[in-house]
């Protein structure tokens, strides 16, 4: 039996217990949630929706965006949790390889949040199309950029996973380092000027700051870029992508390299 | 192959603690062998190295003649394993995960479906079958354990104190699986009841301190120590050196 017919198994039945689990669908009501509140918001905070079709779809992008960090949640548990949980005694005595049961159990989360990250672009589509009659080509990018997002934050997971004791610790270290750590850091670098398109944070704007960088974007709000104390610079669509390819990569060998290693004593 | 467990010299650390001191054991095949030792002893580490769980700190361990550190993949697909107690995806049932663990050692659809069925009768659950696991208890998950452990038909088993958390009948039906599964395999099998391994076995090595104390028949031992439970006992009672 070939390596690749149990990646497709080790796939298959990943994918099969993340649809049976809860966290999916309270993620997918939070992506339709973040959605609905935006349409709703939107026009009555401010005199209706902005004029500018690019600056909707950069406030719609906050459910596809809140579905990819959904991803921390699928993948916080998927090799940690096989150690705390002792379900590694069951499945590392099968004559299958570590490395082909994290690359199945990557696949298997990137399914499922792509079926969340598909979804929230259906209703950006949606909602652009009934509100102005159109969608911007910008969005296929938006979308393209926020599959690489998907795959840089499941690869940052996967390596916390890997390293933690126990599931809910790799979740929470991986949430710190996106959300608290990464932005604090990207925060900084924005205010004083310094390049900071290497930050997973920065990275994760970029799925908003397509439609025309943060400038367009406020501009379209009605002008509030003028009400910033700094200047903000949005990094390059380029170096957003490269930078995310760098911590897919580097993330996803790190944990298949330390779970080949870890023992299960 | 004449003897499809070979341990050699294994020593493992943790950290600085001396779990296994030069370890070494044969198991001639079909030969049903218990692992005696109080707790501490080294019976399980040994059992994780046998399966690949754990690295030794040096030395080695042959599953039917296959480097389990070398070809770990090789070397397990010729064993059935429980170590510690079995747990299990809460999210699927025990046809789909023995249909998980089945696929990932090559057994076919029709073959599969036909063997879960008679694995699962086998260790009495069959009422529980298409049941999540979320809902089973210790002594549920253990017998699901000695379902995946014979599902594949394997030639070795391997078997860590697989009768715990199972009531008396239980324990009763496990001997009676085993007796029967052991008639034409290989069972290395730790625990530290000892009826339940003289029992099971007519084998069995002592070990304490990670060391191996005495190696033979159930009947030799009690030739010379009058009793198993004699042998234990005054094997395991004196300090190492």
């Amino acid at each position: 039996m070939s390596e690749f017919e149990k990646l497709r198994i080790v796939t298959g039945y990943e994918f099969l217990k993340h649809i049976r689990r809860r966290r999916l669908y309270v993620i997918l009501g939070l992506t339709v949630v973040a959605e609905v509140v935006v349409l709703i918001l939107v026009p009555v905070l401010g005199d209706g929706y902005p004029d500018s079709v690019m600056a909707m779809a950069a406030l719609l992008s906050v459910g596809p965006s809140l579905a990819t960090i959904g991803a921390i949640f699928f993948a916080g548990d998927a090799i940690a949790g096989e150690f705390e949980n002792k379900t590694g005694f069951m499945l590392f005595t099968n004559p299958v390889r570590r490395t082909t049961l994290v690359i199945g159990k990557y696949l298997a989360c990137y399914g499922a949040v792509l079926l969340l990250v598909i979804l929230g672009y259906v209703i950006v589509s949606i909602s652009l199309l009934s509100i102005y009659g159109s969608v911007p080509i910008e969005t296929l990018s938006s979308f393209g950029l926020c599959l690489l997002y998907t795959g840089s934050v499941l690869s940052v997971t996967f390596f916390f996973s890997s390293i933690s004791k126990g599931a809910m610790g790799a979740t929470v270290i991986t949430l710190v380092f996106i959300m608290v750590i990464s932005g604090i850091i990207d925060s900084v670098l924005t205010i004083t000027g310094q390049p900071h398109w290497f930050m997973l944070s920065t990275n994760g704007d970029s799925i908003a700051t397509v439609y025309g960088g943060y400038e367009a974007f406020m501009a379209g709000l009605g002008g509030m870029g003028d009400m910033m104390p700094f200047e903000l610079e949005t990094p390059s669509i380029g170096l957003s992508a490269l930078s995310m390819t760098l911590y897919l990569v580097v993330g996803f060998i790190l944990s298949i390299w330390i779970t080949r290693r870890r023992q299960l004593a | 192959m004449s003897e499809p467990i070979v341990i050699e010299n294994l020593t493992k650390y943790y950290n600085k603690f001396l779990a296994l001191d030069s370890l070494s054991l044969r198991i001639p095949a079909k030969e049903n062998v218990g692992l005696l030792g109080p707790n501490g002893a080294g019976k399980s580490t040994t059992l994780k190295i046998l399966c690949g769980l754990i690295r030794a700190s040096s030395g080695a361990a042959y599953i039917d003649g296959v480097s389990v550190a070398e070809k770990p993949e090789h070397a397990l697909s010729q064993i059935g394993a429980i170590v510690e107690t079995p747990e299990f995806y809460p999210f699927l049932t025990p046809e789909e995960t023995l249909g998980y663990l089945g696929r990932l050692r090559g057994m076919g659809r029709d073959e599969l479906k036909h063997r879960i069925k008679e694995v699962i009768e086998l260790v009495r659950l069959q009422d529980w079958g298409k049941v999540k696991i979320e809902k089973f208890s210790r002594g549920m998950k253990q017998r699901l354990g000695l379902a995946q452990t014979l599902l594949h038909d394997p030639p070795v088993l391997i078997l860590d104190e697989p009768a715990l958390g199972l009531d008396p009948r239980g324990v009763v039906e496990f001997r009676e699986i085993i007796e029967g599964a052991g008639k034409d395999k290989t069972i290395f099998f730790a625990s530290h009841q000892l009826v339940e391994v003289s029992q099971i076995c007519n084998q069995v090595a002592i070990i304490d301190h990670g060391r191996l104390l005495a190696y033979g028949s159930i009947a030799e031992l009690e030739k010379k120590y009058q009793s198993l439970e004699s042998a234990y006992l005054e094997l395991t009672e004196a300090p190492l050196e």
